[in-house]
């Protein structure tokens, strides 16, 4: 464990030498993404000029919902994506070979190997986010709820990253998966709205399939201090399965690489 | 060291002709094909020793070292190495190979090549004193002084190469596969390489399996061949003992100060060569002795050696032999099976 705690560390500091390396990229994205803040939140005023609450939800309570949706895009933007392209590099040019060769657990590898820092600024997105909607209640979270906000999304950081490994895996067997990363994120941008606004087929596909709902609106519920013991307990399940799968998924791709060239 | 039992390896491949027409098709139905890119192969190699892995493209060469590294799991047979099962990947067994591939390159490419021997330090778990060591000699050998503060990009592919294999070997690996490690460099650089990795195997007693396309690299380094061709073993034994089955005569490559007829040559052996001044002729092992004198009696030479056939001869004349034998058995098996499905049906009538 400490190994690894060791491994992440200097593979991450391959990464913010590579993001001093190119520190333009650094400052622009920086700023673009604090920029585009206020277009995110555009079609959640606009709804709420309408009315004061939908399905439940008051404005503030929905920008809690997003705030949640930012902090999550920046861990996409910032450490799945990049290395989800990263492998899908290393499968079609063999030298996932390499990754391969070293004597530590290949998953472990693939998903530390690269992280685009820039990206951090985003959570600071979601912390001004989250100060500005907590401002509108006139009130702040229970540091209880913010305890089991903190867990909860940590079980969604799970269910996303095993979402991101199986997705990985597909590119053992057909290759050229890069179209994959932009449904992803098209999916995603669902998980801005508050789950309960979906209705019918999207409701079960966003809770079973792809949970968006539990990405986002459970951790916003925790820390409106509203987020039931079984809803957490399910996340804990669900994270666990998901997590698990991947695994297998993951071991199973392994076994099918047939490296390039030669 | 290393054992290899049996080795086979199939890869199931979409196959299609060429056209439009035929794309289109087999977007609907996919026919496949099962290739034998490595059958039935079995050899040892002892700790310490160096051996070539030879064979024309597509043999099976690069297969079998990406078996025994761990990279593809056989479809039959079994490998071993160090005592491990090396589709396991288990870390002790990690920790003590590597796979340097001439044509692929581990180095992060924007970032300079001492920040990748970091990373190796980490993953291998290299205490840094020894790391140090390792490091001062790499230096020392392969001349790496400032290039490895510049980022790999602005490095040429000889500056590359010399980095990589540093970083494949910051582990020192007792058991090294190198796949065509000179492939592209100049003719100095692989000269520094050769005598790099004759150097590492033997302060290290490491194991070498190397395969190349350049003879020299072979000459130099491997007093052992191992040779495939269509994934099947067909030699396996010292380059002398090779040279001396295929090609016993010697070669008398002369310089003339005048110009000779053909003819007075060929009387002393088979003219392979004769361009003006310079004459290259084949003659049997056993005639050197009488020959030469005879030679420098005869003709105005200026210079003479005496050499063996050049090795790319010697490895084109096995394949030929070797494919010979294969057709001529396949024609043999097909005519067996001819005549028993005669015989069958002769039975019937």
């Amino acid at each position: 464990m400490i190994r690894y705690l060791r491994l992440f560390r200097i593979q991450l500091r391959a990464s913010v030498l590579l993001a001093m390396q190119y520190r333009g990229d650094f400052v622009l994205d920086g700023v673009l993404e604090v920029l585009f803040v206020a277009p995110s939140i555009v079609p959640l005023v606009v709804v709420f000029d309408q009315r004061s609450s939908i399905f439940g939800w008051t404005f503030p309570e929905a920008l809690v919902v997003v705030g949640f949706f930012h902090f999550l895009n920046a861990l996409v933007e910032g450490a799945i994506n990049p290395s989800l392209l990263a492998v899908v590099e290393h499968v079609r040019k063999g030298t996932l070979d390499f990754v391969l060769l070293k004597p530590a657990d290949a998953q472990f590898l693939v998903s530390t190997a690269r992280f685009q820092m820039w990206k951090a600024t985003n959570v600071l997105s979601a912390l001004l986010i989250w100060a500005f909607a907590f401002h509108r209640m006139g009130h702040w979270p229970r540091p209880l709820d913010v305890l089991v906000a903190v867990t909860m999304l940590g079980l969604s950081v799970t269910i996303l990253y095993s979402l991101w490994i199986i997705t990985v895996s597909t590119a053992f067997y057909v290759v050229r998966i890069d179209n994959l990363t932009y449904l992803f994120d098209s999916i995603f941008d669902a998980a801005r709205w508050p789950s309960s606004v979906f209705r019918g087929v999207l409701r079960i596909v966003f809770t079973f399939v792809i949970p968006l709902g539990v990405m986002t609106t459970f951790p916003a519920e925790a820390l409106l201090g509203r987020l039931s013991l079984q809803a957490l307990g399910g996340a804990a399940v669900g994270a666990f399965l998901a997590a698990l799968l991947a695994r297998v998924v993951f071991q199973r791709a392994l076994g099918r690489y047939t490296s390039a060239g030669g | 060291m290393i054992e290899v039992r049996s080795l086979r390896k199939e890869y199931r491949v979409h196959k299609r002709a060429p056209g439009l027409a035929a794309a289109l098709r087999s977007v609907f139905r996919r026919t496949y094909e099962t290739i034998v890119a490595v059958d039935d192969v079995s050899f040892e190699v002892a700790a310490g020793e160096r051996v070539g892995f030879l064979g024309p493209n597509g043999a099976g060469k690069t297969t079998t070292l990406k078996m025994l590294a761990g990279l593809l799991h056989p479809t039959s047979g079994e490998a071993h190495v160090d005592g491990h099962l090396p589709r396991k990947r288990e870390r002790a067994f990690l920790e003590k190979i590597m796979l340097v591939m001439g044509q692929k390159q581990q180095l992060l490419w924007d970032l300079p090549p001492a920040e990748t021997f970091e990373l190796n330090r980490a993953i291998y778990d290299v205490p840094r004193a020894q790391y140090q060591e390792t490091m001062a000699e790499l230096d020392e050998l392969l001349e790496l002084g400032e290039l490895v503060k510049k980022p790999t990009r602005q490095l040429s592919l000889g500056e590359r190469m010399k980095c990589e294999l540093a970083a494949a070997l910051v582990h020192r690996p007792k058991v090294l596969f190198l796949d065509e490690p000179t492939i592209g460099l100049d003719v100095s650089m692989q000269a520094s390489m050769r005598a790099f990795v004759k150097r590492y195997n033997e302060r290290w007693n490491a194991t070498i399996l190397l395969t190349s396309h350049y003879m020299e690299d072979v000459l130099a380094l491997c007093p052992r061949v191992v040779v495939i061709d269509k994934g099947q073993l067909s030699y396996d034994g010292t380059l002398e003992a090779l040279v001396r089955r295929l090609r016993p005569e010697k070669r008398l490559i002369l310089r003339l100060g005048a110009e000779v007829a053909e003819g007075d040559l060929a009387r002393y052996g088979k003219v392979v060569e004769h361009e003006k001044l310079r004459v290259t002729l084949q003659i049997a092992h056993a005639d050197v002795r009488e020959v030469v004198p005879a030679m420098l009696a005869a003709f105005p030479v200026v210079d003479l050696t005496v050499e063996d056939p050049p090795l790319e001869e010697v490895m084109s004349e096995l394949f030929a032999r070797t494919r010979a034998a294969r057709e001529k058995s396949e024609k043999a098996e097909k005519v067996g099976k001819t005549e028993t499905s005669n015989d069958e049906k002769g039975d019937e009538a």
